[in-house]
């Protein structure tokens, strides 16, 4: 073991206390130094059921069914996981109430196509003279494979058609009989969880990887949150999928397609916490003429736009995301930012230059960040700096042990007012508080100069504001110069592509599995930090192809 | 006491459940008219059910404000106990003090834990870039669900729902959620009333054909996930033996469909005015329909998450502009906001237990009712679990006492806390409860009957 792992590991065995890391580089948590020669040897995951996840279950219904039915809305909110919707989905089972959701939206959407005549009939492809008409097997095997994305063993077919005829007999009406068989497929294990084991790999002994059915799955629910389309199941039928070619031709193909933008932006969302803006409230009192229903967003849509314009229009370093000037703004937003955008309305986002010398630039000034990252009328410069550390660098922030007084206030001497680096002053002097915060504070005390609702300010209690400070030694004057820092940090390429790995594959990674990761990191800073290029060289690689034997 | 006037009984539904001749417990409410002429029992002789219930507050209280002047009956309760008295609640509390959570290493995930399960979180993963835990053990209201799904089933095994919109941390399911089956297994409660009526009571009544074919259906289904399951590792089969037993319970409420009582009011959902959350009003429209859904049977255990480990709720009615969570690690003592808060969350669970007084016999529902009305540490600013918030309510047929304040002066578990109420449900529990540091054999005898 190489002395700089040997002192990570012993730093990390410290928390979560932090003691003993302050000013000492590196910082505990970080991810694993990339030393390629010291990782233990690739070892995949032991395959596991992915239940789709709610945004996967209403487009993939969306994409089977014809487009006048309406998708069902009741149904569960996900439970995300390390931030993530497809590890909740691929740790947590179905729950009672959802399995109740699952089958009434099931009946819900079958009423809906065979309620309409000619809905019906163009659905199914024919009309069905009796409960034992071919026809009916015809379409099960049709809309079977679809539905569960793979072809439906004969067994399975002989099993939906005997329920259709049972159930056409005792209506007496072939029809109904094929409604329930439908409804019994979107409710089926195979439809509502991808099914992924895998099959003995030929091209290595001893190892496994995805079959061709099951990576059309894994590469349509990446890059689309939906069912494979048409041609990508025409890919799985040839056995294009377990190429590496084969792979590369599919995902340039979605990749370039509208869906993939707005699915891809998924990831995003969930990276970066961005639903829930959808709820933001912020006190009203505080911010009278800025806090808004929909002010939250409007946050979310700006950020989404400048995800879409750096990775997809420009397709250039992902870190750019940290420092671009290029944003997105409607009405609300300017209005928030005071700025002027005449082509921008109520709902449609108009691209924004921000001037050069301003003090805005990038993600960490927007209003969506810095909003979500503080509080109800105060900022955080805590939670601003525990998100960067964790969300951006990856590295890890314990809690405070129990026991503890937090109540700041009585830190304080009597006679205000005080600057919030003033207030959090005991943060970065009592040890026991020293410990951990001051890995967090300073980075968020970059941001102060932007109050709780995201608004610019040039003073914080009528006090002037100091934001600068040092990201582990690289100093900064401001929330730009911070972005500067970051935006160069390959640390940060690391962190995202950390970040995809658990996300795509529905798990957080295994020591075994470090290899993997760190080569993802390595691709993602040899390909200039292209996002595309990052994904493009997930999907072909062992991490995304390969899982272990069943456990 | 209160009655729900349009609470009557739909004789058809009943007659079909019954006639249908399932093998299935039929829910049937214990409303006056089925009780025997003393009115203690049901008139087919059974005794009245005892129902087993969560009542949950994040961010713990204030305890100068919490705990009451004096013990055993003649207890005098300070501020924010008050609310519970001022509704005429007094005869149907247990309020327990100076217990602690044996377990703690952490200021909430620990306490949630350790209350709900009687044991120490189970830490999911070893990444350490973020805190992910879930529950061990199965939380309290599903041990007591699945004693009565052997016993005496109901149409649903429990129902879970939520009040303050969720404003705590996604580390993992600890956080977010507060009934679980077990580990990552949990039960989300539901936030909106009017998805918890139509769930209960805005279903028409299904064709007996149509019934019968949707039977079917799961039945296939059921073959499917049992065939998938030989092909799969043992967390994978164990995630779906849940999804059967899920299955196969909506297939019992499709053979006997449930519900014996008339449809309440859909209450609708309440939005937020001008940015201010409606918990109020939320909160009465949901204590309002989980009485009726106790009083008729169709569960005997609930949870109610009034607000999440943690809590980030903003309490405008109490004064507060920042969220719970935050004026807890802000406010200096006497911290004014935060007890404010407090005793305005001790009014909304003053209300959830007020519309218990249900008739129901010659008592009141909640005279049936064993509940469990805590939080998951003792005070927010200190993260601490001693000095516990416990409240065990109702009367669990007579097994608890009531009208009484017993003060532990010696830091005793509270998982005893949890074996007392537990019992008092009915739940033999012979060799006690809890895991670990977390292990009693003892309950709280002081309240126990």
């Amino acid at each position: 073991m190489s002395r700089l792992r040997a002192a990570l590991l012993a730093v990390v065995a410290l928390a979560p206390s932090c003691d003993g890391v302050i000013g000492d580089q590196p910082v505990p948590g970080a991810a694993l130094p990339d030393i390629p020669g010291q990782l233990p040897v690739f070892q995949a995951a032991a395959p596991t059921l992915h239940r789709l996840t709610l945004v996967e279950y209403r487009n993939t219904l969306t994409d089977l069914l014809p487009d006048r039915v309406m998708i069902p809305t009741d149904l569960e909110v996900d439970t995300p996981l390390y931030g993530f919707t497809t590890i909740g989905a691929s740790e947590l089972t179905i729950t009672p109430r959802a399995a109740e959701q699952y089958e009434a939206a099931a009946m819900g959407v079958a009423d809906q196509v065979f309620g309409d005549d000619a809905l019906r009939t163009d659905f199914v492809g024919c009309t069905p003279g009796s409960t034992s008409d071919p026809c009916i097997r015809a379409f099960l095997t049709r809309f079977g494979k679809r539905a569960w994305r793979r072809p439906l063993e004969p067994a399975e077919i002989d099993q939906l058609a005997a329920l259709a005829t049972t159930i056409g007999d005792s209506f007496r009406d072939p029809w109904q009989g094929v409604k329930f068989a439908t409804a019994s497929l979107l409710q089926s294990p195979y439809f509502l969880f991808r099914v992924e084991i895998g099959e003995p790999d030929p091209r290595s002994a001893g190892k496994r990887r995805f079959t061709t059915w099951e990576m059309a799955s894994r590469l349509s629910y990446l890059l689309l949150r939906s069912t494979p389309d048409d041609a990508l199941l025409a890919a799985a039928e040839r056995g294009d999928l377990v190429t590496k070619e084969g792979i590369e031709r599919e995902t340039t193909r979605l990749l370039a397609t509208e869906r993939a933008r707005s699915a891809v932006g998924r990831f995003f969302v969930e990276y970066l916490a961005l639903e829930r803006l959808d709820g933001l409230t912020k006190n009203t009192t505080a911010f009278p003429e800025a806090m808004s229903p929909t002010l939250g967003a409007s946050m979310r849509g700006e950020l989404e736009n400048m995800f879409d314009d750096v990775v997809f229009t420009r397709d250039g370093d992902f870190r750019e995301i940290l420092t671009t000037q290029t944003t997105f703004m409607n009405t609300e937003l300017a209005r928030l930012y005071g700025v002027s955008v005449p082509s921008a309305t109520e709902t449609t986002f108009a691209r924004v230059t921000l001037p050069a010398g301003g003090p805005r630039g990038g993600l960490l000034t927007s209003a969506g960040i810095l909003a979500l990252y503080a509080h109800n009328t105060l900022t955080s410069p805590t939670l601003r700096g525990k998100f960067i550390r964790v969300n951006l660098l990856c590295q890890d922030i314990p809690p405070p042990p129990p026991g503890v007084r937090t109540d700041i206030e009585s830190t304080l001497p009597a006679d205000g007012p005080f600057t919030m680096r003033e207030r959090l002053e005991a943060h970065r002097t009592n040890p026991t508080c020293a410990s951990c915060h001051v890995m967090m504070d300073p980075l968020g005390l970059g941001l102060e100069h932007f109050d709780a609702i995201g608004r610019y300010r040039e003073t914080d209690n009528g006090l002037e504001i100091d934001a600068s400070g040092d990201v582990d030694g690289t100093p900064f004057a401001d929330a730009r110069e911070l972005g500067e820092v970051l935006g160069q940090s390959p640390e940060v390429g690391a962190c995202i592509a950390r970040r995809l790995y658990r996300y795509g594959n529905g798990h957080v990674e295994a020591e075994a599995e470090e290899r993997a990761v760190v080569g993802l990191a390595d691709s993602f800073e040899a390909a200039g930090f292209s996002l595309k290029s990052l994904l493009m060289a997930f999907v072909v690689s062992d991490g995304f192809r390969l899982t272990g034997e069943v456990e | 006491m209160r009655r729900i006037g349009k609470l009557t009984l739909d004789r058809r539904t009943l007659l079909r459940g019954m006639l249908g001749g399932a093998a299935v417990g039929v829910a049937l409410p214990a409303l006056d008219i089925m009780l025997n002429d003393n009115g203690t029992a049901l008139a087919v002789g059974d005794a009245i059910p005892t129902r087993f219930g969560v009542w949950f507050w994040g961010n713990g209280v204030r305890r100068e404000h919490w705990v009451p002047d004096g013990t055993g009956a003649g207890w005098t309760p300070r501020a924010e106990l008050q609310p519970l008295v001022d509704l005429g609640l007094r005869p149907w509390l247990n309020v327990l003090t100076g217990f602690e959570i044996k377990t703690a290493t952490h200021p909430h995930h620990s306490g949630m834990a350790g209350i709900m399960t009687g044991a120490h979180y189970q830490q999911v993963g070893t990444t350490r870039d973020t805190i992910v835990s879930t529950f061990a053990y199965p939380s309290v209201d599903q041990v007591a669900a699945q004693y009565f799904m052997e016993t005496s089933p109901t149409s649903y095994r429990s129902l879970e729902v939520a009040v303050a919109r969720f404003r705590g941390t996604d580390e993992g399911t600890t956080f977010q959620h507060l009934s679980h089956n077990g580990p990552n297994n949990p039960n989300p409660s539901e936030y909106s009333a009017s998805a918890v009526f139509s769930r209960l009571f805005g279903m028409g009544p299904t064709s007996p054909q149509i019934a019968l074919a949707r039977r079917s259906v799961l039945d296939a289904v059921t073959d499917q996930v049992t065939k998938l399951q030989t092909k799969l590792g043992a967390r994978d089969k164990e995630r779906l033996d849940q999804h059967l037993s899920s299955i196969r319970n909506i297939e019992l409420r499709l053979a006997a469909p449930g519900s014996a009582c008339t449809t309440p009011t859909d209450p609708g959902d309440h939005p937020d005015v001008d940015g201010r959350e409606q918990i109020v009003e939320t909160n009465q429209a949901m204590s309002d329909l989980m009485a009726v859904a106790l009083a008729c049977n169709l569960t005997r255990a609930f949870s109610v998450m009034f607000s999440t480990a943690g809590s980030g709720v903003v309490i405008w009615q109490a004064g507060a502009s920042n969220s719970l969570h935050q004026i807890n690690h802000d406010e200096a003592p006497p911290a004014p906001t935060v007890h404010a808060c407090v005793v305005f969350e001790m009014e909304q669970l003053a209300y959830f237990l007020n519309a218990l007084r249900l008739t129901e016999g010659d008592g009141v529902l909640l005279d049936h009712c064993a509940l469990l009305c805590t939080t998951e540490l003792s005070e927010g600013w200190s993260h601490s679990n001693d000095e516990f918030p416990i409240i065990l309510a109702g009367k669990a047929g007579g097994k608890l006492r009531g009208d009484y304040h017993y003060r532990s002066t010696t830091n005793e578990n509270a998982s005893k806390a949890l074996l007392t109420v537990l019992r008092a449900a009915g739940l033999p529990l012979e060799s006690g409860f809890g895991y670990e540091a977390g292990y009693v054999t003892e309950g709280v005898t002081a309240v126990e009957v």
